[in-house]
């Protein structure tokens, strides 16, 4: 009699991790440890090399094995899997044995069979290398031999029930036509005896093979239900997708320089910490340069960039920002910056977003560029492969990377500013480069259509580019019109010439009314000297007049009392003396 | 075509049962190699092996299904036989083939 303890116990369903990370995520733990899983698809799915690659985690963990291929003989086995990171230890035949069942192909049946003497055959190799692993590669090669399909089907679910009973994980792989069923050929139904089921697919793309994981059914637990992307590389097999997004770092107001002092002006002291910002731009618009100072710039304040260049090699690109001031070659002798080329058409989207994770997680970087973005999109893909970018953001976002990407905007469409239309949502900052034509001569400018949380400027400017380094200048407004590059330059040297001009004319002005000013003053000094001399003169020749009439009048006075009789005199002094008393 | 030289020598060592206990399968299987060999006028019976006492067997042989007829003659090539043998004909034919 089981306990209460005991029977919830067997209630929950143990999963046993397969070691591949994403299959482990996708499946929320891994397999069922006592039971089988059906690994079905077209052929060159990856059903194998799946099954293998989950065996050889297997190994790698210090468990056991059995390997049965109804397909091929154990050599092509091993030797398919050589070229694989892990294939070396399917060799390790004390924890693995691979049995070699292919001989049964073309053999006759005559009648329906048991399977009693495979699973006793299972169980002896198990326990020879105390393995809880078997693996069942193309069973549905045996079992369509069976002239009735429902007793096949019945001999899958009886395979189910041993593995649990004798505590197995089990591995089953079965091709099916693309016919989309969940089920092989040759055993409809099965997927309702089996509680786990695995569906790979492929689908040609731009003649690329996609190949895609679904898991059509995983009784009693959760699990992704979504058809991810598969892709096979040295290590095996990868969903890129169904990677677990980290913590979420909390926002940060640090602003970080971008390279360009005055871009930094513009945007309010520099981007932000942690966030994205999108810089598009026709070719030659110095999209490019940008990023690259804003990856020097992070070096130089001791932080980590990664620089993923798309189609252009990480060597010239060195050599071309360096004519403009910008040493990359410095900090990534230093180790500080990792700059790394793409091929664009090479991949598959998927390809290139797992290849910039791996990135990410190997160099671990404080910033990062994608240059161009745009470039990924070329990728084929099944599904959009915008979703590879908004995916990779996604991370970035998370974990505080200040991020920036470019993209090239189309060259018949001037208005096209941004080929990234979804990304440009998602960008915090989204900076436009474009060119202005006048005067035969295009000049780049720059203008910051959105930053989130900045009270950015709304000019645009001119991006200027020198072997001293890249700046930015005011572009000079005339009417309507916005001046860069030469007609700026002749405009301003036009306007400077008119005011030096203005000024000179003031200043000549101003002598002439100086000179003025002095003349008059000097012929103001000289009347006033003038002036002095008359009235000096005046009262000389007053006093002058004075003295000389009294003079005359007492020598008048004299003549005349010489020349009239005494008496006469008197009378006459005596009548003006009346008339003087009179008056009074 | 039953060659003479092989003819001489004991079925025992010219074909293989390969059965799982008293699996109603092998119980049938018995039973028609019993009548075909009757009508053949084959004497003797084939040499049994039990996967469920001698699992090692089947890796021995490559015998993944029972119950399984193996042509064990070495002066012949292998030939096996998967099932309870109910075809008569494939079994036959199988048979004449010794």
């Amino acid at each position: 009699m089981k306990s209460k303890q005991s029977e919830q116990a067997d209630m929950v369903l143990v999963k046993r991790a397969t070691g591949i990370r994403s299959l482990d995520i996708a499946t929320r733990g891994g397999l069922p440890a006592h039971g089988a899983t059906l690994i079905i698809g077209e052929p060159g799915c990856g059903k194998t090399i799946l099954g293998l690659q989950i065996f050889a985690g297997a190994l790698a963990r210090g468990e056991g094995g059995v390997f049965m291929s109804f397909e091929e003989s154990s050599t092509q086995i091993l030797r398919n899997t050589a070229s694989f990171s892990w294939g070396e230890r399917l060799h390790d035949t004390s924890r693995c044995q691979v049995i070699d069942a292919h001989g049964m192909k073309g053999t006759e049946f005559s009648g329906a069979f048991d399977i009693e003497g495979l699973l006793a055959m299972l169980e002896s190799c198990a326990g020879s290398v105390d393995g809880t692993w078997i693996m069942l590669d193309g069973i549905d090669q045996l079992l369509r031999h069976q002239p009735d399909q429902n007793r096949a089907i019945e001999q899958v679910a009886q395979m189910n029930d041993w593995c649990e009973q004798k505590g197995y994980t089990l591995l089953l792989t079965g091709k099916h036509s693309g016919d989309r069923l969940t089920r092989p050929e040759h055993l409809a139904g099965i997927e309702f005896m089996l509680p786990t089921i695995f569906v790979l697919s492929s689908q040609l793309v731009d003649g690329r093979l996609h190949r895609r994981f679904r898991i059509a059914k995983y009784r009693g637990t959760q699990h992704d239900p979504d058809e991810l992307a598969v892709l096979i590389d040295n290590d095996g097999i990868h969903l890129p997708y169904a990677d677990s997004l980290g913590e979420e770092v909390p926002a940060n107001s640090e602003r970080l320089g971008t390279g360009i002092g005055r871009l930094d002006d513009v945007l309010g002291g520099g981007l932000y910490r942690g966030s994205t910002t999108l810089i598009s731009g026709q070719p030659g618009t110095s999209k490019t340069t940008i990023a690259a100072a804003f990856a020097r710039e992070a070096c130089q304040r001791g932080e980590r960039a990664l620089f993923v260049s798309f189609d252009e090699l990480a060597s010239r690109i060195v050599r071309n920002v360096a004519s403009v001031g910008i040493d990359l070659q410095t900090h990534i002798d230093s180790d500080n910056l990792a700059l790394h080329t793409h091929t664009s058409w090479h991949s598959l989207a998927e390809h290139h977003f797992m290849a910039l994770q791996q990135r990410i997680d190997e160099f671990k970087p404080d910033c990062l560029v994608i240059d161009p973005a745009s470039a990924m999109l070329k990728a084929s893909s099944a599904q959009s492969p915008q979703i590879a970018l908004e995916r990779l953001l996604e991370r970035t976002r998370r974990e505080g990377i200040t991020t920036l990407l470019t993209s090239l905007s189309s060259n018949d469409d001037m208005n096209d500013e941004s080929t990234l239309a979804s990304v440009s949502t998602l960008a915090d900052t989204w900076i436009v480069l474009r060119y202005q034509i006048r005067g035969g001569e295009r000049n780049r400018s720059l203008s910051v259509v959105k930053s989130r949380g900045t009270a950015h400027s709304n000019q645009v400017r001119e991006l200027v580019l020198s072997s001293g380094g890249i700046d930015l200048a005011d572009v000079y407004q005339y009417g309507t019109e916005v001046l860069m590059g030469t007609a700026r330059a002749e405009k301003e040297s036009e306007v400077e010439a008119a005011r030096q001009r203005e000024n000179r004319e003031r200043d000549q002005h101003h002598r002439i009314l100086r000179r003025q000013i002095d003349k008059t003053q000097l012929e103001i000094s000289q009347q006033q000297t003038e002036l002095e001399r008359l009235r000096a003169e005046l009262e000389d020749e007053s006093a002058f007049h004075g003295s000389s009439d009294q003079e005359s009048a007492r020598h008048n006075e004299n003549i005349r009392q010489r020349r009239e009789p005494e008496h006469k005199i008197s009378r006459e002094k005596q009548g003006t003396q009346h008339r003087r008393e009179g008056d009074q | 075509m039953n060659s003479e030289g092989n003819s001489t020598i004991p079925l025992s060592q010219r074909l293989i049962l390969f059965v799982t206990g008293d699996a109603p399968r092998t119980g049938r299987a018995r039973s028609n190699l019993s009548s075909a060999l009757a009508q053949t006028g084959l004497d003797g019976w084939p040499r049994e092996i039990d996967l469920l006492k001698d699992p090692s067997q089947a890796i021995a042989f490559g015998m993944f299904a029972t119950p399984a007829l193996l042509r064990a003659d070495q002066t012949l090539d292998r030939a096996v036989l998967y099932g309870d043998l109910s075809d008569e004909r494939a079994l036959r034919q199988f048979l004449d083939e010794l």
